[in-house]
């Protein structure tokens, strides 16, 4: 467990975007770690996301999970209920969403910009890894019993 | 022996570690389907069963330490009682909740979130050096922590150190101190020891151990002997010893699940592109089962199906021993190695390992089958075998995962 949890208010800064890098996008990419590139909110480290998924800590702050369990993405990803950005506490994929509002550039691995945030809550999840032949190589979170759905720029 | 490549150790096509791969994303698709009421009974009654025994052993010694005409007998039932309930929340309750086989549930209770457990070790800690670097790395030399737990040498490709020959004696306080040995485990002592532990992560896990271990200590040591008054002794003594049989069974249990002879580790090499279908190949090649009956894999958490629990570690561990004649077969069906066998066997030969690993390897033979020859790896140096940083640590592409499960389930309406 090398990376501590972080606040909200304390995540390190995206210095193109301005904007708070999670701990899911929070290093470089193995194995050209330690290259002096600042962490970035554009892609989503796996090794990270990885993490997440199995020791149940919170994609934004890296925290120990609670309930319900947040789950940030597009219109897409929620139609088809898998999620690329790992489970968050519910107040962290808030903020997250409030501060990703209005970015017209691809963040969080997405392949294009998000109009609209979309933010699921569940109590459980299953983390499914792509298979040998699957087009997208990237491992999703699908919510399990989800108890509501919200969408939306960012909470009125 | 370490493996660098598993499909070359086992002589398999590709298209056969394909085809075992489609056969255990069916049999994990199966399990999915059909869990339900009767799994959730089982968690709940046997969450229920603990309890009642950890309150027996609490009240047997509260009152039986009383009367000196009761006192012995109430020292030995209060200590096996409490004993079992400790041996039943870590190993089938608290190890299995913790890796989310019933989340599905929906149990605000039992839940990978929020369970703690009755040891030493802080349950998010155990999720980042149990769920991720074991089961992630599973006996990858180097990354996977568990191989040794730092203070042993379990493999003859780690490098011979005069220290090793204190092995047996380390190996015994390990035992004896099971559940300390576990809670400093995710503290990584060895990257502190060469600064490179981020010191911030540091002092919050050593607060998060100092918050538990004193909870625990006085939780066991003080407030229950104090509520048997002039007697505490005696409860404290019962105490020490439910821990120190919850120690040495639970040491046990682990040790024989990846140690016996048989049970293969890995190199570096061996994680580099690996498809979901090898990752399958690579948890059956390095785990170990034992036999018994079902109240000796309850009380082992049903870690006696060690093969079973790394190939599905968020299936309910209730239903490992149906998933353990089908993987079985799998395994007969293409000639894979299906390593199992008594549980004193498999500890004699883990315990083997670690008294002969205690000798620079020109004393001692390997107990395992060699490897294929592999003529352009075998002039290269010695790997740098140091425990890996969370950023050092490369990702998996793919492995399992739930990606089978019945549209049902997947439904969040």
């Amino acid at each position: 467990m090398d990376a501590a949890p972080r606040l909200f208010a304390e995540l390190p800064r995206d210095a193109e975007l301005q904007v708070p890098v999670p701990f899911a996008c929070g290093t470089p990419t193995y194995p050209e770690s330690h290259d002096g590139s600042g962490p970035s909110v554009r892609a989503l480290d796996s090794r990270r996301v990885t993490q997440c998924a199995l020791s149940r800590v919170c994609g934004v702050c890296g925290a120990g999970l609670g309930r319900p369990l947040a789950f940030l993405g597009s219109q897409e990803e929620a139609d088809q209920n898998a999620f690329h950005f790992p489970a968050s506490h519910l107040e962290c994929a808030l903020g997250l969403r409030v501060a990703l509002a209005g970015l017209a550039t691809p963040v969080l691995g997405q392949p294009g910009p998000v109009d609209d945030w979309t933010l699921l809550t569940a109590a459980a999840f299953e983390f499914v890894r792509p298979g040998s032949t699957d087009l997208d190589p990237r491992p999703t979170f699908q919510p399990v019993q989800s108890r509501s759905t919200s969408a939306g720029r960012g909470p009125s | 022996m370490a493996i660098s490549d598993v499909k070359e150790y086992t002589h398999l096509t590709e298209d056969e570690v394909e085809q075992i791969g489609r056969e255990l994303d069916a049999i994990r698709a199966e399990v999915e389907e059909s869990r339900g009421a009767a799994d959730a009974a089982y968690i709940n009654r046997l969450i229920k069963i603990q309890r009642a025994l950890a309150a027996a052993g609490r009240v047997t010694l509260l009152a039986g330490t009383r009367s000196r005409r009761t006192r012995k007998p109430a020292w030995v039932a209060g200590a096996a009682l409490l004993g079992l309930a400790k041996i039943l929340e870590n190993m089938e309750i608290g190890h299995n909740v913790m890796h989310g086989q019933w989340d599905w549930m929906n149990d605000p209770e039992i839940h990978s979130s929020n369970w703690e457990w009755d040891t030493a070790q802080p349950a998010e800690q155990w999720k980042h050096s149990h769920n991720y670097i074991h089961h992630q790395f599973t006996n990858v030399l180097g990354y996977d922590n568990d191989i040794g737990y730092g203070i042993l040498r379990m493999a003859r490709e780690q490098k011979w150190h005069p220290y090793y020959l204190g092995q047996p004696v380390y190996n015994s306080l390990l035992a004896a101190l099971f559940q300390w040995g576990v809670a400093l485990h995710d503290l990584d002592l060895e990257r502190i020891r060469k600064g490179e532990k981020d010191p911030k992560e540091m002092k919050r896990q050593l607060r998060q151990i100092l918050r538990k271990g004193r909870n625990q200590v006085l939780k066991d040591y003080v407030v229950y002997p104090a509520l048997s008054g002039r007697h505490w002794r005696t409860t404290m003594t019962a105490a020490a010893t439910a821990n120190l049989a919850r120690n040495l069974w639970s040491y046990v249990i682990i040790f024989c699940g990846h140690f016996p002879d048989g049970a293969m580790h890995f190199t570096e090499e061996e994680l580099e592109n690996e498809t979901r279908a090898e990752w399958y190949l690579r948890q059956i090649l390095g785990a170990a089962n034992f036999e018994g009956g079902p109240l000796l894999h309850i009380l082992s958490g049903n870690l006696g199906f060690q093969i079973e629990h790394h190939l599905f570690p968020d299936l309910p561990s209730n239903r490992y021993a149906e998933i353990a004649v089908r993987v079985r077969a799998l395994c007969d069906k293409y000639d894979l190695p299906y390593t199992v066998g008594p549980l004193h066997r498999q500890y004699g030969q883990a315990l083997r390992t670690i008294v002969k690993l205690s000798l620079p390897n020109h004393l001692t033979r390997s107990d395992e089958p060699q490897p294929p020859e592999r003529p352009e790896t075998a002039d290269r140096p010695v790997r740098d075998r140091r425990r890996r940083s969370d950023d050092e640590r490369p990702p998996r592409r793919v492995e399992l995962g739930a990606w089978t499960r019945s549209p049902r389930e997947r439904s969040h309406d």
